[in-house]
């Protein structure tokens, strides 16, 4: 099939980012508004939902007590999926997790992991035998465009309010899961041959390829993932790193605020 | 549905335990229009149940052998999130999801006016965000909300409402305890104009006049319902948005 409208809309799209400008009106670095909610799931024991734009998703977070890995008998696990379910979008269609829905979840799993925010050491009950198996899952619920960084945020969110279920597991009283920092995402897509912050689907659907950024408190990397079909120079990497960091200390600020209701 | 006998649902003052009566429904909310990217949507929140349906279509039906020359065929997929339970649930389709996909599709089939879109598909999905008994039924009012959202011709809504058994006493909207240590469940999917049942489920044990009863609640809850789904999409249409 002839992709006739993303042709229409490429076209359109470049000759709007002649005159820097986009098609919902936002600056080139401008993302769309963010409402964070959190502890609003029955049954997960750490919940999120994030509003970005169109974008809807939900983080929940359960628990499960694991044999642990051989390799590491004292340490629990972490695990970070995202189900595109075809709620979500027209385009999504029913079957085993797609690739994009992998790279997705990957993507986010990568960026908490490697933060270091959860210390793997505390969520060992007994060593060799019963740890902690942490499960994030991240359900998208609208795709109004740049769910990276939505889903990211609402796992981070979702974590940061998980309460360890230990009663219900008998291995002690409830507790409040240790998080150590809050590692955010930022997203960039080539629309128009120039790179712009938070896409929407339109944008994605006529743009070109796109770069996340996890950063951490400290303002350091930890993943970067480049997608789609593309290439970007040094200096245009510098420019969005920028950006990321600047928005990535706004996020955070509003999961700390969210956190201090 | 078990009887385990030791566990006590019926208070000593006639109230269930959670002080609701009898014949008393869990608190019911819905809004019409939440997700942007569908054609139309609804959330209903009733009691701690969360349910969240998108309908996307028309559309051309395929593959090609499930098109119907003369209607529309209605693709219903029910599912559960991973989080929306005590214990995490694996991704997937299962065999129960499959069963109330089914037969939440034939129910929608029975209100929409199919006839109107020969060889097309309309796309419903229904997603559990949070589950305390009685899904099924929160799903197909989200879902009967979301089609008329999406300006879909029907004959009529469709409400979700299942009463049961519980110490020998039939009470209207079992919760999580009542479900589990339950002697029935009967859950229907109502025309609230018509009075006609478009869905009809039922396992236990259930005497003639407790399964009249029953339908009695089902039917005085389904009215409650229905003024809470139109109240949504009135709400919806008065914004002045789309």
């Amino acid at each position: 099939m002839v992709e006739l409208v993303p042709t229409l809309l490429r076209q359109e799209l470049a000759r709007l980012a002649e005159d820097d400008l986009r098609l919902d009106g936002r600056k080139q670095w401008e993302g769309r508004e963010v409402t964070l909610e959190t502890d609003c799931l029955y049954n997960a024991e750490g919940s999120a939902k994030v509003v970005l734009g169109d974008t809807i998703v939900y983080a929940g977070v359960k628990f499960e007590l694991r044999t642990p890995w051989p390799d590491r008998p004292a340490q629990g696990s972490l695990m970070c999926g995202a189900e595109l379910r075809p709620v979500a979008h027209r385009k999504y269609e029913p079957g085993p997790p797609s690739p994009q829905s992998i790279e997705l979840g990957r993507v986010v799993d990568r960026g908490i992991r490697e933060s270091g925010c959860i210390d793997m050491e505390s969520l060992c009950i007994v060593p060799g035998e019963k740890v902690w198996g942490v499960m994030i899952d991240i359900h998208v619920l609208s795709d109004g465009g740049n769910i990276f960084d939505a889903c990211g945020l609402a796992a981070i969110a979702a974590l940061r309010t998980a309460i360890v279920p230990a009663e219900r597991f008998d291995v002690g009283e409830d507790y409040t899961l240790k998080v150590k920092g809050t590692p955010i995402m930022a997203s960039f897509t080539r629309v128009g041959g120039r790179y712009i912050y938070d896409p929407s689907e339109e944008e994605e659907l006529g743009g070109d390829e796109r770069i996340h950024i996890t950063l951490g408190d400290e303002g350091h990397l930890h993943s970067l993932q480049k997608g789609l079909r593309g290439v970007f120079t040094p200096a245009e990497f510098a420019e969005i790193f920028e950006v990321a960091h600047h928005r990535c200390t706004e996020l955070r600020t509003l999961v700390a605020n969210q956190e201090g209701n | 549905m078990g009887g385990y006998g030791d566990v006590q649902l019926l208070r000593d003052d006639g109230l269930r335990l959670d002080g609701r009566k009898i014949d008393e429904m869990r608190p019911v909310e819905i809004e019409a229009g939440v997700l942007p990217a569908a054609d139309g949507s609804a959330m209903v929140t009733h009691g701690l149940n969360v349910a969240v349906a998108a309908v996307y279509g028309p559309m051309e039906a395929h593959p090609r052998k499930i098109q119907r020359q003369d209607r529309a065929v209605i693709d219903v997929r029910y599912n559960m999130a991973p989080f929306s339970t005590s214990d995490r649930i694996r991704p997937g389709f299962n065999r129960r999801s499959r069963e109330i996909s089914k037969v939440t599709a034939e129910a929608l089939e029975s209100v929409v006016l199919v006839e109107r879109y020969p060889r097309s598909k309309i796309r419903v999905e229904i997603e559990i965000l949070a589950a305390e008994a009685g899904t099924r039924c929160v799903g197909l009012t989200a879902a009967a909300v979301a089609l008329a959202d999406a300006g879909i011709p029907m004959r009529d809504l469709i409400v979700g409402v299942a009463s049961g058994k519980v110490e020998g006493t039939v009470v209207l909207d079992l919760d999580k305890a009542e479900d589990n240590y339950g002697q029935a469940d009967l859950p229907v999917g109502i025309l609230p104009n018509t009075g006609e049942i478009a869905f009809l489920q039922m396992d236990g044990d259930l005497s003639p006049d407790e399964f009249n009863l029953a339908m009695e609640y089902n039917f005085k809850a389904a009215a409650e319902i229905h003024e809470i789904m139109v109240d949504a999409l009135k709400r919806r249409y008065e914004g002045g948005e789309n």
